[in-house]
């Protein structure tokens, strides 16, 4: 972590760019500039600068974004929840679809699925996100009409659902507010699809490969020889193929949080990849190093809990 | 309804062929009735397999059946609803197939995977399904029962998993039980256990056993009648006493002489003999390797303090069952493995402390033959690239004295001069094998180590291995140290015997001396586990002690 925090530290600043003056603006005056650059704190040494930036990160204090002007910690909170209710969704929807057009094009060899799992295993990956963003949202949005406006989480004439998780589909169920949730659902449906489809690709030629593997391997014709019924054996191979499958989601659950950000900005989410790139075009040094943290301390936990779910995948290995 | 007295298993006609190529069985004809165990021999690539995939009619793709029928009690295989034929595998006729690990699924435990067939036949509450496993698990002799249920596949040995696949086999107590190669790669104490296993509980419970293998010995033992499979055809099938006494035809009687190869004890006159005054080649002692294992928790003693001599020309054997640190005492002498005690002098030099740069001039006067030929051969090179690698080593440097070096090797290994050009998967085993022998003599060693040179192989390739080997000793006169738990081919090879186990050398003899006078229990109870063909047949009883020395 202390790694992580030196080196975002050092290379945020080594951007170009002067906060101060991208705070007043052209027409300010050298002398504004260098009061405000004093009051950021940005005149002392970039040591001093550290320990300081240090020792606020130790008493929870991200300092506050200059270009907000709220405390970072604040800001992401209220972003955050947005970023993750859409990747966790994404990546649900990627898990569901990816392994079970795999599972099914390997056991259902040459059928319809198998085929169609082939030419989308060879456009995924070709097409850029927000391109299918836009044929998304022109197909069923504009000429359909069948979506809803790519605009934010949820209706702007209804109040958000009141905060429990942040997650605006399960606070509004819990709160048992139809309105929100049937709305904030919808708007999810776009996004979702998006990030789905242009990631389920890869997670499906993968298992593809990992699951047909498994699939041909000798103890699986042996359960087949015992005459245990299909069911059973797609199961167990299934487990079989797990860990590459973990490994990959781990990492594009990490990936997602970043790289979500044209589809965040396609979709007015106001979530954290919006943020973290209003924060690197505006230098605002707090909010960029807030974001890094804290995208730093969640790849950590999604990498911890996939060596953890490893372990329950595969009785060989101990970690 | 099947008539009440139709064969268990009818095969009639039997033509199995993959695409448009030449059928991989040719009209099979048998029949297998209750309470009757038939062999089934055959060398690789005989079609034993294809036999026993096609009476589940689970043919591997592509392959068809193109004439004939394949009936279990009298109801074809081919013609049932998809439903019954699950119904028929593992319910009625159960597989039992080569090298058990690999046939286990690795993330269950074991006791669920033989759960999960039980379940799929006879279903029945968890409890009675766990206490039914539990049972069978007994039945097969799985010390521990109760424990092991819970164990995943790597945590067995190879013979505990023999055993849970046997007991997934009986578990739903199927009629008819096929055997395919179920005991190769075993050692041979495992494989007597496992074989006695399986025999007595088909005699117990009337199953018909169709037990294919390539070990006549095994056929000797086990069978009431004996099939010889050559090509995809049934040549010849008749009771097995009937066969030992003649065989019908040329190819059995080779396949029969392959077998009984052994002895032609060596030649003990004069100065074959190495004569002990000399300094020996190779001097060990008190040889020691642990490994750490289970992240710290537990250390193994594979390598205990063994000590041992070798004189110019002798040929040492060390025997063991796997996991007697055999193979790890041999790559201690080479230096392949770091030992952590003892002292190795090899022609007067200490070369356990030698530095790596140091002991690499002296790595062409010590070879080794690996067990694995097709793992230790590089697939991307052609054999003859193969085989000129480790002349580098000698400093011949020019081109045409390279080539006919290695053509000289070719012969001297008795491959055809065209192998050089073909690469390792395009040969067979036992010239996989040949040309790992090559490669450990192109050096014009002195000493070689032959590890597990003669496993897995069929019979006929085993013994022209052997013969290949003597010839060498002879020719060369080679030192050598030959690591097997084959105990057949040590006896027709090797001046002395060395027997280990758990790391230390429990026996140390002359080969003839071992053979008939051994004075060790486990010595003993390596030798009973061999299953010779001429041996005693009476009854047919499960082996126990010693019945074979003659």
């Amino acid at each position: 972590m202390f790694g992580v925090m030196f080196a975002t530290f050092f290379l945020i600043r080594l951007l170009p760019g002067d906060p101060a003056l991208l705070l007043l603006g052209n027409m300010a005056t050298p002398e504004a500039i260098v009061s405000l650059r004093e009051r950021l704190g940005l005149n002392d040494s970039i040591w001093v600068q550290f320990v300081r930036y240090l020792d606020n990160v130790a008493h929870g204090d991200l300092g506050t974004s200059i270009f907000t002007s709220n405390p970072v910690l604040q800001d992401l909170l209220e972003r955050a929840p947005a970023t993750l209710e859409l990747i966790c969704w994404a990546m649900l929807a990627t898990v569901i679809i990816g392994v079970a057009v795999a599972v099914t094009a390997v056991v259902r060899r040459g059928g319809a699925v198998d085929r169609a799992s082939r030419i989308y295993g060879l456009a995924a990956g070709a097409i850029p996100d927000f391109w299918v963003a836009l044929l998304l949202i022109y197909f069923l949005f504009y000429l359909l009409g069948v979506a809803p406006a790519p605009f934010g989480r949820i209706d702007a004439l209804l109040p958000p659902p009141n905060r429990i998780t942040g997650f605006y589909i399960i606070d509004s169920l819990l709160t048992g507010n139809w309105d929100a949730f049937i709305s904030s659902a919808g708007r999810l449906v776009l996004p979702v699809l998006t990030l789905t489809i242009v990631n389920a690709g890869a997670l499906m030629k993968l298992t593809r490969t990992v699951f047909g593997d498994v699939y041909r391997s000798d103890f699986i014709r042996h359960a087949r020889a015992s005459g245990l019924p299909e069911s059973v054996i797609v199961r167990s191979a299934l487990r079989n193929s797990l860990p590459p499958i973990i490994t990959l989601v781990g990492f594009l659950f990490g990936f997602l949080l970043g790289a979500a950000v044209l589809v965040e900005t396609l979709f007015a989410w106001g979530g954290l990849g919006q943020y973290a790139v209003q924060a690197v075009v505006n230098s605002d040094y707090p909010a960029l190093q807030g974001f890094v943290l804290v995208a730093a301390a969640f790849i950590l936990l999604v990498y911890m809990t996939v060596d953890i779910l490893y372990e329950f995948a595969d009785p060989r290995i101990k970690v | 309804m099947a008539p009440e007295r139709s064969p268990l298993l009818e095969v009639e006609d039997l033509t199995i062929a993959f695409g448009d190529g030449a059928p991989v069985l040719d009209g099979l004809n048998f029949a297998l009735n209750r309470n009757e165990i038939v062999g089934l021999v055959g060398e690789t690539g005989a079609g034993k397999s294809i036999l026993t995939r096609a009476i589940i009619d689970l043919l591997p793709k592509g392959g068809a059946i193109t004439a004939g029928d394949i009936r279990v009690e009298g109801q074809s295989v081919g013609k049932l609803p998809e439903a019954r034929k699950r119904a028929l595998r593992g319910g009625e006729v159960a597989l039992i197939g080569t090298n058990a690990k690999l046939l286990l699924d690795p993330v269950a435990t074991v006791g669920s995977q033989v759960g999960r067939v039980l379940k799929a036949h006879r279903p029945a509450s968890r409890t009675e399904i766990r206490s039914r496993v539990i049972d069978v698990f007994r039945q097969v002799g799985i010390v521990n029962p109760e424990a092991r249920y819970e164990a995943f596949p790597h945590e067995l040995s190879g013979g505990m998993a023999q055993r849970v696949v046997i007991a997934m086999a009986l578990i739903a107590e199927p009629k008819l039980i096929l055997a395919d190669d179920a005991t190769l790669g075993l050692d041979a104490t495992i494989q007597a256990q496992v074989l006695d296993l399986l025999v007595s509980k088909g005699r117990e419970l009337g199953l018909g056993v169709l037990l294919i293998t390539h070990d006549l010995g095994i056929i000797s033992h086990y069978c009431d009648r004996v099939g010889i499979i050559q090509g995809g055809r049934l040549i010849e099938l008749k009771p097995v006493d009937q066969f030992l006494d003649k065989p019908e035809t040329e190819y059995s009687r080779l396949l029969l002489d392959a077998a009984k190869v052994r002895p032609a004890p060596r030649d003990q006159s004069g100065d074959d003999a190495p004569a002990a005054s000399i300094q020996p080649l190779l001097d060990v002692k008190e040889l020691r390797k642990t490994f750490v294992v289970d992240g710290g928790q537990a250390v193994v003693r594979a390598v205990d303090g063994i000590s041992f001599r070798l004189c110019k020309g002798e040929t040492l054997a060390l025997v063991g069952e796997s996991g007697s640190g055999k193979t790890t005492a041999g790559q201690c002498l080479l230096k392949l493995l770091q030992a952590d005690s003892g002292s190795v002098m090899f022609d007067g030099t200490e070369i356990l402390g030698l530095r790596e740069h140091e002991f690499r001039r002296m790595r062409r006067r010590l070879q080794v033959v690996f067990q694995e030929p097709y793992v230790a051969l590089n697939p991307r090179w052609q054999v003859v690239d193969l085989i000129s690698e480790p002349l580098a080593l000698t400093g011949q440097r020019g081109g045409a004295e390279r080539a006919a070096e290695v053509t000289r090797l070719i012969d001297l290994v008795h491959l055809p001069r065209r192998v050089a050009g073909l690469y390792p998967h395009q040969l067979t085993a036992g010239e996989q094998k040949r040309v790992g022998i090559a490669r450990a003599l192109a050096t014009g060693p002195d000493f070689v180590v032959f590890d597990e040179p003669t496993t897995a192989l069929d019979i006929r390739v085993r013994a022209q291995i052997i013969d290949l080997v003597r010839e060498l000793q002879a020719r060369m006169g080679l030192s050598a140290l030959f690591i097997t738990h084959d105990l057949n081919s040590v006896r027709s090879l090797a001046h002395n015997v060395a027997v280990m186990r758990h790391g230390k050398i429990v026996e140390h003899g002359e080969t003839e001396q071992i053979f008939a006078r051994p004075k060790e229990a486990y010595t003993r109870m390596l030798l009973a586990a061999e299953l010779p063909i001429e041996a005693n047949r009476s009854g047919k009883a499960p082996k126990t002690e010693l019945e074979f020395v003659r």
